[in-house]
């Protein structure tokens, strides 16, 4: 649905060995302008949307860009640096609670709570990346999982602070000069601004040479620091980065939610997340945002009438996609990169994690569906 | 070379991914956002005679299932019972699953709210605080059948949010003022560690010590995740109290009273509880083990009255069990919706607020007559002993301990 950008170079989409870290922009500089027409068009269309949809449906894609941008976050871990964190839905919980009692207790001013939030966000990343990112594998996984779970329970515990388990409730909207945005139109060009401004950085991130040595770490580690990187300082960067992002995305769905719960810093969160950058294909930065806004859409527009079965329609829905989008949307979108580069005879071997694996490359796709 | 295929090819993606999800969000209606949600209350004025939307919002997935069919069926009764109408309103009905906390909760009902005239249910407190001042921005109705948390109708209270069912004080309240009378010795507390929990033990610990008992001590089990209670059980015998007294509902109500009996503390120290620890479905699965535990509530399928005999028999009649507390308080929610809708002739949240404060003792109500004191009903609370009648286990009454209301 925003897609400011998209990958074109081999080196942006793929994760393709080692060569990854290698700046292959010569020729895709020349073709910056058309490149952004897409995204233009759909940032046009989405500033558009309050004209024409009614507010529940405008609230919803309000949901779907604040979400969006936490599995933005995430994504900035596991696609881009290759952190699969099973806790990152902490750093969205401290941002929320720190947003919520910004905005009862300080001022629900825009943009104080989001910046606010970021800032705890990126602090309780700066003392909990430290320790995680030094760890590998299961103890990576354990660790983050852990790490979120404390979160949770903290805020349970805390009620004097957090209000435990009855939530922080009543937090103000966002104001604007003071002013309650009231409207679903307005809050929703609230959030897409955010949303925007935010996006716009972690894919500028991605795309500098600090984020190419990021993913030249997430595809071979030992040959990076072989190359003199350190990748203990760059992971620990990426890490609290995202946590910052990640506060973002929760101090605004605190005055948009208007009450924050524990399990908003929980591993449903979390898991619900890593769902959607399945579903929208990890590392792309818009994928994911569509993944999710399939999992919001479907969760909370279309459960809350569907008599007990949402959740079910949801595994179904996850099920699908993993069938039929091995690489998630931005594989589909990856399928014309594959096509091409085969024809510009580049080696199919070199690329192809990139491929969607969706058969329209016959006699392909079953050996390269990921297990 | 093959660059501007790969171009247009990603554009054409790019742009139909968009249109497609933007059609999908949209397909729901199309209406202006900015002037839709400007009307704010003025669009929950229906015409007298017309209809009246109440947006039903119960638990239809996740534990508390078992609770919104309860619901449901006390709403379907009652309107079935009245043709479908209430005052001069046709009622129709929408619907919402609530899922098990307000992650999935709130976004129903903010996403009912601009559909609906009413909303009437909610199981989750959390759920339903996270939803209170919505409801007052929108001048629209919130009648409250299970959510018990006292901040709903207490200190963060607003004129359009409404409460049939209890607040968890009540009923904790109650049996403690109650056991200490009886002379039973010192009590040991047990609950699970959220806010219903603390809230319970607060009031039983209050009204307990208050009017002379001791209590031995207390431990909160962790909410959700206990399913061992031995470690709690021991300290509970250890502590050397002469009864137990605790909150638990649904399946951790279950496993406790099954590891209390297995544990052999059944014979030695008697148990007692809030009346959610008996009530409903919970009795199948707690079998024997149930047998003789007292509790605390605000209704009994045992109530002596008239409507309660109507009621039972009517339930039983349409859906072959007997009802719950559950069930009661929507039924019961429609009766009072309705006295509101013939009061005021108007479907507006302020028009309905003021209505229901005036209604005064509500007396054909199947858990005897009560009234709204602090939009929170001030009602009888029963002591409850389960007994087994001929196999199937009930709640007998065994005293009306008197009137509670805002405690």
């Amino acid at each position: 649905m925003s897609a400011p950008a998209r990958p074109t170079t081999p080196a942006a989409t793929a994760p393709a060995g080692g060569s990854s870290a290698v700046p292959g922009s010569r020729r895709s500089r020349g073709r910056a302008p058309l490149r952004a027409v897409p995204a233009l068009a759909v940032l046009v269309v989405l500033a558009l949307v309050p004209y024409f949809v009614g507010p529940d449906e405008t609230d919803i894609l309000s949901r779907v860009l604040i979400f969006g941008l936490f599995a933005v976050s995430l994504d900035l871990l596991v696609g881009i640096t290759g952190l699969p964190s099973l806790g990152h839905a902490a750093y969205f919980g401290v941002g929320a609670y720190t947003a919520g009692l910004v905005a009862e207790h300080w001022t629900p001013n825009a943009p104080v709570p989001v910046l606010v939030a970021a800032g705890a966000g990126a602090v309780a990343a700066v003392l909990t990346g430290w320790l995680v990112v030094r760890s590998d594998g299961v103890f990576f996984l354990m660790l983050t999982l852990a790490i979120g779970e404390i979160t949770s329970q903290l805020a349970l515990q805390l009620d004097d602070v957090t209000g435990g388990s009855d939530g922080l409730f009543g937090i103000p909207t966002f104001r604007i000069g003071g002013e309650p945005l009231r409207l679903e139109g307005y809050r929703y060009w609230y959030v897409l601004a955010v949303f925007v401004i935010t996006f716009a950085a972690v894919w500028l991130i991605s795309r500098s040479p600090f984020g190419l040595a990021l993913r030249g770490i997430r595809d071979n580690e030992d040959r990076m620091r072989s190359l003199g990187y350190s990748p203990f300082r760059y992971k620990y960067v990426a890490y609290v980065l995202a946590g910052a992002f990640a506060g973002i995305a929760g101090g605004l769905f605190a005055q948009f939610n208007r009450i924050v719960n524990p399990s908003d810093a929980g591993f449903a969160l979390s898991a619900i997340t890593l769902l959607a950058l399945v579903l929208g294909g990890a590392g792309s930065l818009w994928g994911p945002v569509i993944g999710m806004a399939v999992v919001v859409v479907v969760r909370d527009y279309y459960g809350p009438d569907l008599g007990g079965h949402g959740p079910l329609v949801l595994g179904i829905v996850f099920v699908i996609a993993v069938y039929v989008l091995p690489r998630g949307f931005a594989g589909l979108a990856g399928l014309g990169a594959l096509r091409g580069r085969r024809r510009g005879a580049v080696s199919a071997h070199a690329t192809d994690p990139d491929d969607p694996g969706s058969g329209a490359v016959p006699g392909t796709s079953s050996e390269e569906r990921p297990a | 070379m093959a660059l501007p295929d790969l171009s247009r090819r990603q554009l054409l993606g790019a742009v139909g991914v968009g249109v497609g999800g933007l059609a999908l969000t949209a397909c729901g209606g199309g209406s202006l956002g900015d002037d839709d949600g400007g009307d704010g209350g003025g669009g929950g004025g229906g015409g007298g005679g017309g209809t009246i939307r109440v947006g039903l919002v119960i638990p239809q997935a996740g534990v508390y299932t078992p609770l919104g069919v309860d619901m449901q069926n006390g709403w379907d009764l009652w309107l079935e019972q009245n043709d479908g109408k209430m005052g001069d309103f046709t009622v129709e009905t929408v619907t919402a699953d609530e899922g098990e906390g307000p992650d999935t909760g709130v976004p129903a009902i903010q996403q009912l709210l601009g559909d609906v005239d009413v909303v009437v249910g909610i199981v989750n407190s959390a759920t339903a605080l996270g939803v209170a001042e919505q409801f007052a921005e929108e001048e629209k109705l919130l009648l409250i059948t299970n959510a018990g948390a006292v901040a709903i109708t207490g200190a963060n209270r607003n004129d359009f949010v409404w409460r049939v069912s209890f607040t968890n004080a009540q009923n904790s309240a109650a049996m403690g003022e109650y056991l200490a009378t009886q002379d039973i010795g010192s009590v040991f507390i047990m609950a699970p560690d959220y806010a219903a929990g603390q809230e319970n033990v607060t009031a039983f610990t209050a009204a307990f010590e208050g009017a002379g008992g001791t209590v031995a001590g207390s431990a909160l089990s962790p909410f959700g995740t206990t399913q061992d209670f031995q470690p709690f059980l021991q300290r509970a015998q250890s502590s050397g109290a002469a009864a137990v007294f605790c909150f638990y509902s649904g399946g951790e109500a279950v496993a406790f009273v099954n590891q209390y009996a297995d544990f052999g503390l059944k014979d030695t120290i008697p148990l007692y509880g809030s009346g959610f620890l008996t009530e409903g479905s919970v009795l199948n699965g707690q079998g024997q083990n149930a047998v003789g535990i007292q509790t605390t509530l605000q209704y009994s399928t045992e109530i002596d009255n008239e409507a309660n005999q109507a009621f039972v028999e009517a339930y039983q009649g349409a859906y072959d069990v007997l009802p719950t507390v559950f069930a009661m308080s929507t039924f019961d929610a429609a009766n009072v919706l309705n006295k509101a809708l013939a009061e005021a002739g108007d479907t507006s949240g302020t028009a309905l607020g003021e209505a229901l404060g005036g209604l005064g003792t509500i007396d054909d109500s199947p858990r005897g007559p009560w009234e709204f004191e602090d939009q929170n009903p001030k009602q009888t609370i029963y002591l409850r002993e389960v007994v087994d009648e001929g196999g199937t286990l009930i709640n007998s009454v065994v005293e009306e301990l008197g009137e509670y209301g805002t405690v």
